[in-house]
């Protein structure tokens, strides 16, 4: 837990932001998911979106690594940057910035291949890695997944021979390989059972040493336990944006107190 | 379903099964011979030396003896309708006619005779009734200078016959008799040429060919001589060593082929091969073990390459020699001493001690068998063993030759062009409309190709031949020219893609595909028009001239090329539906976890879409390739249908399927060529069968490996 650290005011700047959302707002078709947001997500911290289903969490996400382009007919207004860059310009190199920018998905996608493959796949897409790198690769990821001592006796098996919860840290796991700078986590427990939930959210305390995690949770106690800062967003709004500690103790408005407490989502 | 499978099975093997069957020969009727001084006797004793002839309805028999006198018996009684001396005082040999019903006979001081037979069929009361007759008696000096004759043979010739005599000085006398009718006066003039030449050791058996001009002899040390007829004199005399005596000799049906029976017992068969004036030889192509016992008589049947021998005690086999295959032995009873097919094949006569032997001989697919369909067979006249697929010919002499390889051949052949189309056109579509189109534009490119898949055939067919098989052969230079510079075009397009500034390539994914497919269009165009070019350039002005004088390809205007690419076209439909609806299927949210990685969609596709839709692409190919094979409509009309057995893309091949349907308006009902039509569409049905059984397998696997359950 982050207790120990100062609480800083996320609109002051006191920690360097490294996605910017600026004013962002979506329509798929005619139908707006998102309504100008705006936030900062602050580097090596955890930062979760809640809210209730369909308002806009997932949407706000794949907006960050432009996941959102394999849709069609998403118009788009306002901003997104990554260090500073816009992810939108058209000059922008989509795969360079996924490549930074990873994601681990609600439901766990391995590839149909095995363990080690999954691992090694972005690093064999982006790099001529000599065999005994992708080895290294795969060792020290599924390591930072917490996996490894599972796995590491099975590594040529069938990705899909695990269970849903070591999928999912594979998952994780073969995201960090390609070292991003963010990973985005789409309820990444939502599918696992409390002891899987448990051992992720150990995994996320640890990632956040190297990484920038944006995860969206359903879960109050996860994103409480969990996370530095909370993002509550509500029919595409982006209602109350905070320190985890702040929104959860001392909410701002009411929606994000009726929303936490139970009273609806 | 499977029992409409079973009742299809029962059926075709119903319809095969006979092939298989060797065949019969069973005794129908007997002449019993009798000891001279029984009273009631029916006929004399059958001496060693006795010329057999049998009329086409089986009810008479004519034989010539050593008494010198023709009689012909009736088969139901025994009683001799109809005896005439030929040779006063006895002959010293005799022999039945080659080729016509007939006996001929040479007595012991020169003079011989040629006697035809004619075998009147007459319908009193609504029956056929069949009347001997002696046609016409040619009789003819041999000078024999005091020699004896050793051997004879004769033939009936359109205006008149031929005789060949050998005698024990080791000569060999060749006479001819020309008839001459006077149309005026009807008087019948004969003029007769004789030559003598001396051979290199005195014959034991001769042979005429029943109508070429070909001589056959053995002499007792095991040679085999074989002379042409020219201006009435036998030339060119040609020599092969048999591997043991030769005891008796008889040439198959045409001439091309010889039988020698040997005293070890085999059959040899052996061809007279013209290869250009001075390449004549005989050649020794197969043997047959024989019924057991020296052979002492043979006879090529009428209708063709089956034959009788007689071995020693009566033992006697049927064999056919195209086929090589022994359909019948057994045992007669006694020591056979004449031989003789009825003309309609469908019986034999035998001559012994005991009397005259009528034998029913049942073998109704001689020609057949596993050897004749899929093994190299030496067919008589071509230089050497070969697979050859030609039913029928023009005249009764003609061989039929059964091989199904080139059909197999044909078949593959016409299949692999169409893939080779289909795989790569039908599959890369389906990527690329499932991965990479536009859904607004999906929605017209899929129901646009399924409706090509119910194009019928036919049509397809009708435009390949007629239209693209002479526009193409207009432009093969450039379609040549294409091979070689498309993989060229494609490379240079990626490297002019990723040239472009990114700002151009970033802004819409996909678009290497689309550039690409425009480098690839505006190739085929350039090669297109640069076509004549290189044709005048390069070829001399006609590429099909230029391909034969080079590498002595024909070219054919309906070649594999112009079917490959009609059977291509009726494939693809499938091959993309099947293929689309597997890449499709593949699970969304892994070409996302690739992307998300930063793949490009293009390595999303390929390592990650495409191993996961393997299964139902690799299913799509060979649901294709199942089509492909069963094709016919457009094998038919888009080649030339020759039954070649080359994989040459510019001449057209014969599919099995194309065959059976070319075919089976000739084939008469239950005949071998028939029944072998269905051992083709058996071949056919298993063929499919196989590629959809390891289809099944191979895909059952990639599924397990590829979705790790
Ligand atoms: N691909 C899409 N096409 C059209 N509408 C979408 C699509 N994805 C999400 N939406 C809509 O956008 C809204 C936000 O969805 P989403 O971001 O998935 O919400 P959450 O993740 O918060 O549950 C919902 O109303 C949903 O129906
Ligand atoms: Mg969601």
């Amino acid at each position: 837990m982050s207790d120990a650290r100062p609480i800083p005011e996320p609109d002051a700047d006191l920690e360097k932001p490294v996605i910017d959302v600026d004013a962002l707002s979506l329509w798929y078709g005619s139908a707006q998911a998102l309504r100008s947001v705006s936030l900062r997500v602050p580097e090596r911290r955890v930062t979760a979106l809640i809210g209730p289903s369909g308002c806009g969490k997932s949407t706000l996400l794949r907006c960050i690594n432009r996941l959102n382009d394999l849709v069609d007919g998403v118009r788009i207004e306002g901003d997104i940057r990554f260090r500073g860059e816009s992810v939108f310009a058209p000059e922008r190199d989509v795969n360079a910035l996924r490549r930074r920018i990873g994601m681990v998905f609600q439901r766990s996608n391995p590839f149909p291949k095995s363990i080690y493959e999954n691992v090694v796949y972005g690093s064999r897409i982006h790099g001529s890695l000599r065999r005994s790198d992708l080895d290294g690769v795969a060792e020290r990821s599924l390591r930072r997944a917490g996996l490894w001592d599972e796995v590491k006796d099975r590594l040529h098996e069938s990705a899909l021979s695990l269970s849903g919860g070591q999928q999912q840290r594979l998952c994780i796991a073969r995201a960090v390989a390609i070292e991003p700078e963010v990973v985005l986590l789409d309820e990444p427990c939502s599918a696992l059972d409390p002891i899987a939930t448990a051992r992720i959210e150990e995994l996320m305390q640890e990632l956040k040493e190297s990484y920038t995690l944006v995860v969206v949770t359903h879960n109050m106690q996860q994103a409480a336990r969990a996370s530095d800062y909370t993002a509550f967003l509500y029919l595409g709004e982006l209602i109350e944006f905070g320190e985890t500690g702040q929104v959860f103790v001392n909410p701002k408005e009411r929606a994000t107190e009726d929303y936490i407490s139970g009273r609806f989502g | 379903m499977v029992l409409s499978l079973a009742g299809i099975i029962v059926f075709l093997v119903a319809e095969i099964l006979p092939l298989f069957v060797p065949g019969r020969v069973v005794p129908d009727a007997r002449i019993e011979a009798r000891a001279r001084t029984e009273a009631r006797a029916r006929i004399d004793a059958i001496g060693s030396m006795t010329a057999v002839v049998v009329d086409p309805r089986r009810t008479h028999v004519a034989t010539l003896r050593e008494d010198g006198t023709l009689r012909v018996l009736d088969w139901t009684n025994g009683s001799t309708v109809l005896e005439r001396e030929l040779l006063a005082g006895g002959a010293a040999l005799v022999a039945p006619l080659a080729g016509s019903p007939g006996v001929a006979g040479i007595a012991a001081d020169g003079r011989a005779v040629i006697a035809g037979i004619d075998w009147r069929v007459s319908y009193p009361d609504g029956i056929a009734e069949v009347t001997p007759a002696v046609a016409s008696v040619m009789a003819l000096e041999v000078e024999t200078r005091g020699a004896a004759p050793r051997a004879l043979s004769a033939r009936l010739d359109p205006g008149g016959a031929t005789l060949v005599v050998a005698l024990d000085d080791g000569s060999l006398s060749l006479v001819q008799v020309a008839v001459d009718v006077n149309d005026f006066t009807g008087e019948r003039e004969e003029t007769v040429s004789a030559t003598r030449i001396s051979t290199p050791a005195p014959l034991d058996h001769l042979a005429l060919a029943p109508e070429d001009a070909e001589v056959f002899a053995s002499a007792s040390d095991g040679r085999i001589f074989w002379w042409e007829v020219e201006d009435g004199t036998p030339v060119g005399m040609r020599q092969a060593r048999s591997e043991a005596p030769v005891t008796a000799l008889e040439p198959l049906i045409g001439g091309r082929a010889l039988l020698a029976g040997r005293s070890d017992g085999v059959v040899d068969v052996w061809f007279a091969l013209s290869r250009g004036r001075a390449g004549r030889e005989l050649v020794h192509v197969r043997r047959f073990d024989g019924p057991g016992g020296a052979i002492g008589h043979l006879a090529g049947s009428p209708r063709g390459r089956s034959f009788l021998a007689a071995g020693a005690g009566g033992s006697l086999g049927l064999y056919h020699s195209t086929a090589h295959r022994e359909l019948w032995t057994g045992h007669t009873g006694s020591a056979i001493s004449a031989l003789a097919w009825a003309p309609k094949a469908n019986a034999a006569a035998i001559a012994s001690a005991r009397g005259l032997e009528r034998l029913r001989v049942d073998a109704p697919h001689p020609e057949a068998g596993l050897a004749s369909y899929f093994s190299r067979v030496w067919y008589e006249g071509h230089p050497e063993p070969e697979f050859i697929w030609q039913s029928t010919g023009g005249s009764d002499e003609f061989e039929p030759k059964l091989s199904l390889v080139p059909l197999v051949t044909g078949t593959l052949k016409g299949t692999i062009y169409a893939m080779l189309l289909a795989i790569p056109l039908g599959v890369l579509g389906a990527l690329y409309t499932s991965q990479f189109m536009a859904p607004s534009l999906q929605r017209v490119v899929k129901p646009t190709v399924e409706l090509m898949a119910s194009l019928p055939s036919v049509v397809l067919g009708f435009l390949a031949g007629l239209w693209l098989a002479p526009r193409l052969e207009a432009v093969l230079p450039g379609m040549l020219l294409l091979l070689p510079s498309l993989p060229v075009a494609v490379l240079l397009a990626g490297a002019a893609w990723r040239a472009l500034p990114a700002r151009w390539t970033l802004r819409f994914q996909g678009g290497e595909i689309l550039f690409q497919a425009v480098a690839i269009s505006g190739v085929v165009w350039l090669c297109v028009r640069a076509s004549p070019a290189i044709e005048a350039a390069l070829f001399g002005g006609s590429f099909a001239t230029w391909l034969h004088a080079t590498t002595g390809l024909e070219y054919d205007q309906r070649n594999a090329i112009v079917a490959g690419i009609a059977m291509g076209f009726a494939v693809i439909p499938i091959i993309f539906a099947i293929s689309e609806d597997a890449v499709s299927n593949v699970p969304r949210s892994l070409s996302a976890a690739s992307l998300a990685l930063g793949a490009t969609p293009w390595q999303t596709m390929v390592r990650v879409v495409l191993p996961a839709a393997s299964p139902g692409i690799f299913a799509a190919v060979m649901i294709g390739f199942g089509r492909a094979i069963g094709e016919t409509m457009i094998v038919l009309m888009a080649t030339g249908n020759t039954p070649l057995l080359d994989w040459s893309p510019f001449n057209g091949f014969r599919t099995l399927s194309a065959n059976i349907a070319v075919e089976i308006p000739e084939a008469p009902h239950g005949g071998t060529l028939y029944r072998t039509l269905f051992v083709s569409a058996t071949l056919l049905f298993a063929l499919t069968f196989a590629i959809n059984g390891a289809a099944e397998l191979v895909r059952e696997r990639l599924r397990r490996r590829f979705s790790g359950a």
